[in-house]
């Protein structure tokens, strides 16, 4: 094939050049991007080094019948990019797959060479006539589910889940009571009353066991108190003597305990008198 | 204008290197490319999945990419001196083009991690659509060639191949 003769030109045609800006804008473009990249991985693999530290973990009971849980950690991001829309949230269920409670910290932005304070608060419902009823006065296994989101480098955004199982020990477990044969005291008797328990809880109880002697089908026929101070995993086994009506009989009935301490007021199951 | 003028300085020429040149520096230029665009992610996909991470996309799709985008790259070198260049400079940002959507589609990669609870999902589609970008200016400029070369056939030769 032979091509037509040009004459001959010092500077290139201007579609050649235009075609060659072209190349080497999309040149510039790519180094950009693989530095943008290399940078970006860099910045990532810093922050995964850093790696977060966990801070205080609290229990107590709360409020509404609740048992508040409450974990900290410390989030730093070394790198070169900022983290955005950092968020996590936390979801608890018990093993029978029954939802307990949620918490959730977030979104907040945390820019290059910050520290981030992740405070997350939730609280477990333990009212006895509750779905989370059995937590007051039984060991189990909790499912716990955190997922978090958040845009890294402006262009990934990263989410995590994890799923784990934590043992829950609870801070009435194994509880029995005992009550005795009404003794005749002065005008009217007396029933001795033992309650039993021990606390798995990670958390000390310090308060009141308010509790009333409910024959069947009728008002309270006696009522008494114990004062609590039990540490974690400290065991509670004492006896009081409550004064009953006269001829008012507990048993078959049963023994309503309210737990009234830590800022919360806490009714346990009721505990059947043989 | 005078002759000695700075534009009208004449070109001394172009030499176009002989096609068994091409085909040879272009087999040279062949080899690394099959090793950045087949080879390693061959062996970064298996390695991967041996560590029980999941990757959504198949080697053979990407081998296949791969060969495709560096077979056409070297045609284009072999054929710049010709009007096939622009076409197959398209061919080349084409092909990448849809490698890059392919991935783009797929959006965000998720790793179960082994013996672990954890997922972890990475969002590309951000990355790759910006890296687009950069197939799609290379399109322009072969479309821009192509054009040079229907409209002045041999015109840019003394500038692809000076002296």
């Amino acid at each position: 094939m032979s091509l037509p003769v040009y004459p001959p030109f010092r500077h290139p045609p201007a579609l050649y050049r235009l075609a060659r800006a072209f190349r080497r804008i999309s040149l510039v473009v790519l180094v950009l991007i693989l530095l943008f990249l290399g940078t970006a991985l860099y910045s990532a693999v810093e922050v995964l080094r850093s790696g977060p530290s966990t801070g205080p973990f609290t229990a107590g009971f709360g409020p509404n019948d609740t048992v508040a849980v409450s974990g900290s950690l410390n989030f730093s991001n070394p790198g070169f990019y900022p983290i955005s829309a950092f968020s996590v949230h936390l979801r608890v269920v018990n093993a029978s797959h029954v939802y307990l409670g949620e918490g959730s910290f977030g979104p907040v932005d945390l820019p290059n060479g910050a520290t981030q304070p992740i405070t997350i608060t939730f609280y477990l419902p333990v009212s006895s006539t509750g779905p989370g009823g059995s937590l007051l006065t039984e060991d189990q296994t909790l499912n716990v589910s955190v997922w978090g989101n958040a845009t890294y480098a402006y262009l990934f955004p990263i989410s995590i889940s994890v799923e784990t199982n934590k043992s829950w020990g609870a801070p009435f477990a194994d509880l029995s009571i005992g009550v005795g044969t009404p003794v005749a005291s002065g005008a009217g008797a007396v029933v001795p009353v033992t309650i039993q328990f021990q606390n798995h809880a990670k958390f000390a109880e310090a308060g009141e066991l308010n509790f009333a002697l409910v024959p069947l089908g009728g008002p309270s026929c006696g009522s008494g108190s114990f004062d609590l101070a039990v540490p974690p995993g400290g065991q509670f086994d004492q006896t009081t003597n409550v004064p009953i009506s006269s001829g008012c009989s507990p048993s078959g009935g049963s023994l309503e305990a309210v737990y009234v301490g830590n800022g919360g007021t806490i009714p346990l199951p009721p505990q059947r008198i043989p | 204008m005078s002759a000695s003028g700075p534009s009208s300085v004449p070109t001394v020429g172009y030499r176009i290197p002989s096609l068994g040149y091409r085909i040879l520096a272009g087999g040279l230029r062949l080899l690394p490319l099959l090793v950045l665009l087949v080879g390693l992610p061959d062996a970064i996909v298996p390695f991967v999945e041996a560590h029980g991470i999941h990757v959504p996309v198949s080697i053979f799709t990407l081998s296949i990419a791969g060969i495709a985008i560096a077979v056409l790259s070297t045609a284009r070198y072999v054929l710049k001196p010709t009007r096939a260049y622009g076409p197959l400079s398209m061919a080349v940002s084409g092909v990448t083009i849809a490698y890059l959507l392919s991935l783009y589609l797929i959006g965000t990669f998720v790793f179960d991690l082994p013996g672990h609870s954890i997922a972890l999902g990475i969002g590309v589609a951000g990355l790759l659509g910006l890296l687009l970008v950069v197939p799609g200016i290379a399109l322009v400029s072969g479309l821009v060639t192509t054009v040079e070369d229907l409209h002045s056939p041999g015109e840019r030769l003394p500038f692809d191949y000076p002296l």
